[in-house]
């Protein structure tokens, strides 16, 4: 176990270092950056295992579900700390990149942003799971947090980066009912392709025009279904059909 | 020359009418108070429903006023739940809670007592493009459209050590040209301005009058749906602008040359 920390500014740029050669020649070492020139312990204490194994994106997000909750950190407190996730993408690196073999092209999926610089923040590999699983639980976050912790997730990229969606609960409900396939355990095919009729980039744009008309917090998953356009059809789960009225209460 | 799709006949709060600002704890965020919102004149039935949404990010906080027939103020709520109370922006709502249809609606405001975040008077009379020092990675400056009703904010790279970058004549010289050029555009091609002469959205407005101060008439219309010849038109008005924005700052154009070529 170690002690979590959060990178400084000396330490980011070690690591920025570290990651433009580590593309040109994966066997190099990773520098110690875990001293107080680089980065400084996070508090109040609290320890992680560097070597835990993760298969899924959730995996990951319900481990440090579990490791902030038993200390007495408020998860607002932990999303706003940029460097502890960009010294938790350092600390998880092999594991982010699949021991480094899916090196990603990208900083920002290692180093973290500031939130305020929204659409690359939501591109870290660590920090959005978190945030997402947090924000949603499951089974609606299990939407982005399928696959494993060094894939791109495209439905994350495309919705946890539009900051309306991803904050209304009810509109998650409906991408999940009509992206996401639960006996496979992963979206449905084609739910993220541009070029296929109902799509989820279609789905964000219809969204976006209710928006202007429709209070659409108010409205259920199921008043918000009942709403779209023909082209979603292929999208709609049978048993929403069955059961409509229902639904739309 | 209204051309916002606007189907529902949705009503715009104006900011003026909103008087909203946080309450703070040892100058910390901790809640906002609403002391009024003046719904007159926009013909709203007394059963419309007001909301107020806080918001930043991924997070969001909804609280119900009431109806339109029987709201008071002041409207005070906390902002415990919020990563970031100091950075949130609200949203004024009113539905019609029968089909839920937005009848009014007012957004991105920010607070009255909001930090202003170092003012940078680009016409010398109204702060029209506050700067914000951020992390931008590696990218030296950006836009975001994130100020009051969506106004533009100066982002420049915090690793960058400029105090006020108008001061700095490399700065002004490069970027700002570019900022203008951009703000342009996002006005007529992003935002759709509905009018050239009493544009709903006051920074629309100020950022007109600012190519006016630099001596450019604005078009008669702003206007380019199917129709090519007025989008040619837009854009020839905005390099203009750019231009006479240039030519504003001629004299620091020429010492900048003579830094290479020094006096012939």
């Amino acid at each position: 176990m170690i002690a979590l920390r959060c990178m400084l500014e000396k330490g980011e740029e070690s690591f920025r270092q570290f990651l433009i050669e580590v593309r040109k020649d994966d066997s190099i070492k990773k520098p110690n950056l875990n001293n107080d020139d680089f980065s400084k312990e996070f508090s109040p204490k609290i320890t992680i295992d560097p070597w835990h194994r993760f298969n899924t994106k959730q995996e990951l997000a319900e481990y440090l579900t579990k490791v902030f909750k038993k200390s007495i950190v408020k998860r607002e407190d932990i999303i706003k700390e940029k460097g502890l996730w960009t010294w938790l993408a350092y600390i998880w690196f092999e594991q982010i990149t699949n021991s480094r073999k899916n090196i990603l092209t990208r900083d920002e999926h290692y180093i973290c942003t500031s939130p305020s610089n929204y659409r690359r923040y939501y591109i870290h590999l660590i920090a959005p799971p978190y945030i997402i699983y947090s924000l949603h639980g499951l089974p609606l976050s299990k939407l982005f947090l399928y696959n494993p912790p060094w894939q791109i997730n495209d439905l994350t990229e495309r919705v946890a980066a539009n900051q309306f969606l991803i904050s209304h609960k009810n509109i998650i409900k409906v991408i999940y009912r009509l992206y996401f396939d639960e006996s496979r355990g992963r979206p449905k095919p084609g739910a993220a392709s541009g070029d296929v009729e109902g799509s989820i980039r279609r789905f964000i744009k219809v969204i976006q025009q209710f928006e202007f008309t429709y209070d659409i917090y108010s409205m259920t998953s199921g008043q918000i279904i009942y709403l779209l356009p023909e082209e979603f059809k292929r999208w709609i789960p049978e048993e929403f059909n069955r059961w409509k009225n229902l639904y739309i209460k | 020359m209204k051309r916002v799709l606007n189907f529902t006949d949705r009503k715009r709060i104006k900011r003026k009418n909103v008087s909203l600002r946080f309450e703070k704890e040892n100058n910390k965020v901790t809640g906002f108070v609403i002391e009024n919102i003046d719904l007159n004149g926009l013909e709203i039935p007394g059963h419309a429903l007001v909301y107020v949404e806080a918001y930043y990010r991924t997070e969001l906080k909804r609280c119900k006023l009431g109806a339109v027939n029987s709201l008071t103020f002041p409207f005070k709520d906390n902002l415990d739940e919020m990563a970031y109370p100091k950075n949130s922006k609200f949203r004024i709502l009113v539905v019609d809670p029968s089909d839920l249809k937005i009848l009014a609606h007012a957004d991105k405001i920010s607070p009255d007592d909001a930090d202003k975040i170092s003012p940078d008077k680009i016409t010398g009379k109204i702060a029209i493009l506050p700067v914000q020092f951020t992390d931008l990675g590696n990218e030296i400056w950006r836009i975001e459209y994130e100020g009051d009703e969506g106004s533009p904010i100066l982002l420049v790279n915090e690793k960058i050590p400029l105090n006020s970058p108008r001061q700095d004549p490399q700065f002004l010289l490069f970027v700002y040209p570019a900022v203008l050029r951009e703000i342009l555009t996002h006005i007529v091609f992003i935002d759709k301005i509905d009018s050239t002469t009493e544009p709903t959205i006051d920074w629309h407005r100020n950022w007109l009058k600012f190519t006016q101060e630099l001596g450019v008439e604005i078009p008669e219309s702003l206007s380019f749906d199917d129709d090519n010849e007025n989008r040619d038109n837009i854009l020839e008005w905005i390099n203009k602008c750019v231009e006479e924005f240039c030519n504003k700052y001629s004299k620091k154009f020429q010492e900048y040359v003579k830094t290479f070529w020094g006096e012939i």
